[in-house]
């Protein structure tokens, strides 16, 4: 079934959309959860770690509360058993620290599916399917009836023993899913190629810079236009 | 100030301070918005390109950060466009000081400069930080902008060199001239300093500040500045050296000598004989027509001479530091604050050679003298070794023989020829000279700049520097009329000094 790739479009878009216009939306929209059928995550390994890290179930996507903030989040996603064939963009779910994608008839994943995922652990996958990022970005890459587990995703920043990602000036790496990374400002610098630094004084650049105006300006016009003729 | 006129010292009122502060610091003001976007191309260039990377296999991420800019594909090309944008400025600059001259010399010179100012102002204010608020990078854009930038800041040298030549006699006129000259100097000091004090915040606030003073000295000149001692019902002779009496004496005098001593006497006895100022009510000035100020005597001379000189001039403004940078491999910072040095020679050199021609009572021969030292200094700039006290030395010592005729041919001489008796008939030649010698000087600098690229990709930087002592010769030559006519007259009045004794 190849309609996921176009549906993953259509969720994205309604993502963004409940992202901008409501901030207080509910999480549970996120389409990933209710695109299969059924909350079958009591006895899969999504499940067992939802359990353990005290989340709630809905539809397909386990859910928690972020420590710092009220907002509820995506960490685990069972997508087993659903049919998909395709797996390009699941944006949305990009929080997810377990995925589970086995028992699916998957032919084409995208390379860029799980860019941004850096919280990403654990995925499991079909046993013909190669782990995101290739296997030199997980720790361990396991086989277990028919499926393939991707264990502990590898930082792309100073690994040793590969080509070390160094980014420009005025800004560090940081992880940004399995084989990714990005670079970002450093500090105070933000902008284009991060070569900003701090923010600019309007208010005081243009009160002083206003006052000296008026002030020298008076002060000429009465010692020096006040009296002029025009020629 | 010459011996001679100590005693008119009084003749300057607070009028004169603050004419002269007030054109001093508008041309300081755009000069440093020039300079500003001198010293920020590095950052602009930045802003234009994706980021580069050799194997170009993997690109930055996130995209918006690091590579969603493409309007050129890489720094070389962007570098490349910054000096089209140069070139453009000067022609188009050099287009508008021909035109601005007699536009000047027509409309009150106080509109003309405050349009200039504040236009221009707003162009960069667009040029700089509008475009890269709202993300405009187009290079049509870009271009347009800096043509008419180029026109509208050219409005201002010919308005601030007439309203001084309208102030200031030809006594003293070297002296004055040469220390407010040095005003170019001053801007491009004030100009590093703020674009190297705003560059943290992001090139667009770099001329976002430029801009916004630039306007705010506009808004003050409109104020401000009185054009004439005539606004003020002063003494109209009292400025211009146009003194009525002058005109009898004047008979018999070669044109464009600075034989003033006599006049300034004449005018000092008649100041105390004329308390009151009186009111005169002059017919409007007919100005002269463009051809008839290009054919008055020595206005070509000198602009052929200043088109040399110019472009050696603004060679180095344009290109000294990314020579510092390029030859020597000092950071791009350390090459900004030595290429300063070259403005200091300028300022002391304009000024102190002001001060000499005034005393000789001849401008050529200080000119020519100083020209010829200068190919001397590029010689001795050429060689100079690594080091960055010996270079900022000799640096200064070619700013100091290149500034200062610089200088003096823009707006001593330039005041001179717009002042001489030649156009007596037509008195408002001021503005219009003062364009076409400062617009030919900026047509030779055009041309410079596209010239220099091209010799030091092909030739090297040392070809460059034997092109800069050409041109140099060639000012000397273009002087040289000038310069004979000037020595056969100080010989002869020495030989009449010597029969009256």
């Amino acid at each position: 079934m190849s309609a996921y790739c176009s549906w993953s479009k259509a969720a994205f878009l309604i993502f963004i959309f409940h992202f901008c216009f409501r901030p207080s939306y509910e999480m549970n929209e996120v389409q990933a959860c209710t695109f299969c059928g059924g909350s079958s995550l009591n006895g899969s390994e999504v499940g067992q770690f939802c359990t353990l890290s005290a989340g709630r179930i809905s539809g397909r996507c386990c859910w928690t509360h972020d420590n710092t903030s009220e907002r509820e989040r995506i960490i685990g996603l069972d997508l087993s058993n659903c049919s998909l064939t395709c797996v390009d963009d699941l944006k949305g779910v990009s929080t997810a620290v377990m995925i589970d994608l086995s028992m699916n008839p998957i032919v084409n994943m995208s390379d860029t599916a799980f860019q941004g995922f850096s919280d990403l652990n654990y995925v499991i996958l079909p046993h013909d399917i190669a782990c995101p990022g290739g296997n030199a970005s997980w720790e361990k890459v396991a086989f277990k009836e028919e499926t393939r587990v991707c264990e502990g995703q590898k930082s792309m920043c100073n690994q040793t023993g590969q080509l070390s990602m160094t980014c420009p000036e005025n800004s560090l790496c940081a992880p940004y899913g399995p084989g990714f990374y990005q670079c970002s400002c450093a500090g105070n610098y933000r902008g284009y190629k991060c070569l900003r630094e701090g923010e600019f004084p309007a208010v005081q650049v243009f009160s002083g810079l206003a006052a000296a105006t008026v002030v020298i300006s008076i002060i000429l016009w009465v010692t020096q236009r006040r009296k002029a003729k025009s020629l | 100030m010459p011996p001679s006129c100590r005693g008119c010292l009084s003749q300057y009122t607070h009028h004169h301070l603050v004419v002269f502060l007030l054109t001093f610091f508008s041309y300081v003001l755009l000069h440093a918005s020039r300079k500003t976007f001198s010293n920020v191309k590095v950052s602009i260039s930045a802003q234009w390109t994706p980021s580069f990377q050799n194997d170009s296999a993997v690109a930055f991420s996130p995209n918006e950060t690091w590579e969603n800019n493409r309007l050129f594909a890489n720094e070389n090309e962007a570098t490349l466009f910054l000096g089209v944008l140069d070139s453009i400025f000067l022609f188009s600059y050099a287009v508008g000081l021909y035109l601005s001259g007699v536009i000047g010399d027509r409309v009150n010179l106080r509109y003309v400069l405050c349009v200039g100012l504040c236009g221009s102002a707003v162009v960069e204010f667009v040029f700089g930080t509008v475009t890269e608020w709202l993300h405009i990078y187009n290079v049509y854009v870009y271009c347009v902008l800096w043509v008419l930038n180029g026109l509208l800041q050219s409005a201002v040298w010919p308005s601030v060199v007439a309203v001084m030549g309208n102030w200031f006699g030809k006594a003293g006129r070297g002296f004055i001239f040469g220390l407010w000259s040095a005003c170019a100097s001053v801007g491009n000091i004030l100009g590093a300093f703020l674009a190297s004090s705003m560059l943290k915040y992001g090139y667009e606030y770099a001329f976002l500040v430029t801009s916004v003073v630039q306007f705010a000295g506009g808004v003050v000149v409109f104020f401000g500045l009185l054009t004439s001692p005539k606004e003020v019902g002063l003494d109209v002779e009292s400025g211009t050296g146009l003194n009525p009496v002058e005109t009898d004496t004047g008979s018999y005098r070669p044109l464009m000598s600075d034989e003033e001593d006599e006049e300034v006497h004449v005018y000092c006895r008649q100041q105390q004989d004329e308390q009151e100022p009186e009111e005169v009510q002059v017919e409007p000035p007919q100005a002269v027509s463009f051809l008839q100020a290009f054919c008055l005597p020595g206005v070509l001379p000198y602009s052929l001479a200043y088109a040399c000189l110019k472009l050696v001039n603004y060679s180095f403004f344009f290109w000294l530091p990314f020579y510092l940078s390029n030859n020597y491999k000092w950071k791009e910072a350390e090459a900004d604050r030595l290429s300063v040095w070259y403005d200091v020679g300028g300022i002391i050199g304009a000024t102190v050679q002001g001060l000499i021609s005034d005393l000789m009572g001849k401008r050529a021969p200080v000119l020519a003298l100083s020209l010829a030292l200068a190919m001397g200094a590029l010689v001795g700039y050429s060689r100079s070794p690594n080091d960055q006290v010996i270079n900022a030395v000799l640096l200064a010592t070619t700013g100091f023989f290149i500034g200062g005729p610089s200088g003096m041919i823009s707006s001593a001489i330039s005041a001179d020829l717009g002042r001489q008796e030649a156009v007596r008939g037509s008195q408002e030649a001021l503005a219009t000279v003062t364009g076409i010698v400062d617009g030919t000087g900026s047509i030779g600098a055009a041309a410079g700049q596209y010239l220099v690229s091209l010799i030091e990709s092909n030739l090297g930087w040392m070809s460059v520097f034997y092109f800069f002592i050409v041109m140099t010769g060639g000012s000397i030559m273009f002087i040289s009329p000038l310069l004979l006519k000037e020595l056969r007259s100080m010989w002869s009045e020495r030989r009449a000094l010597q029969r009256q004794l």
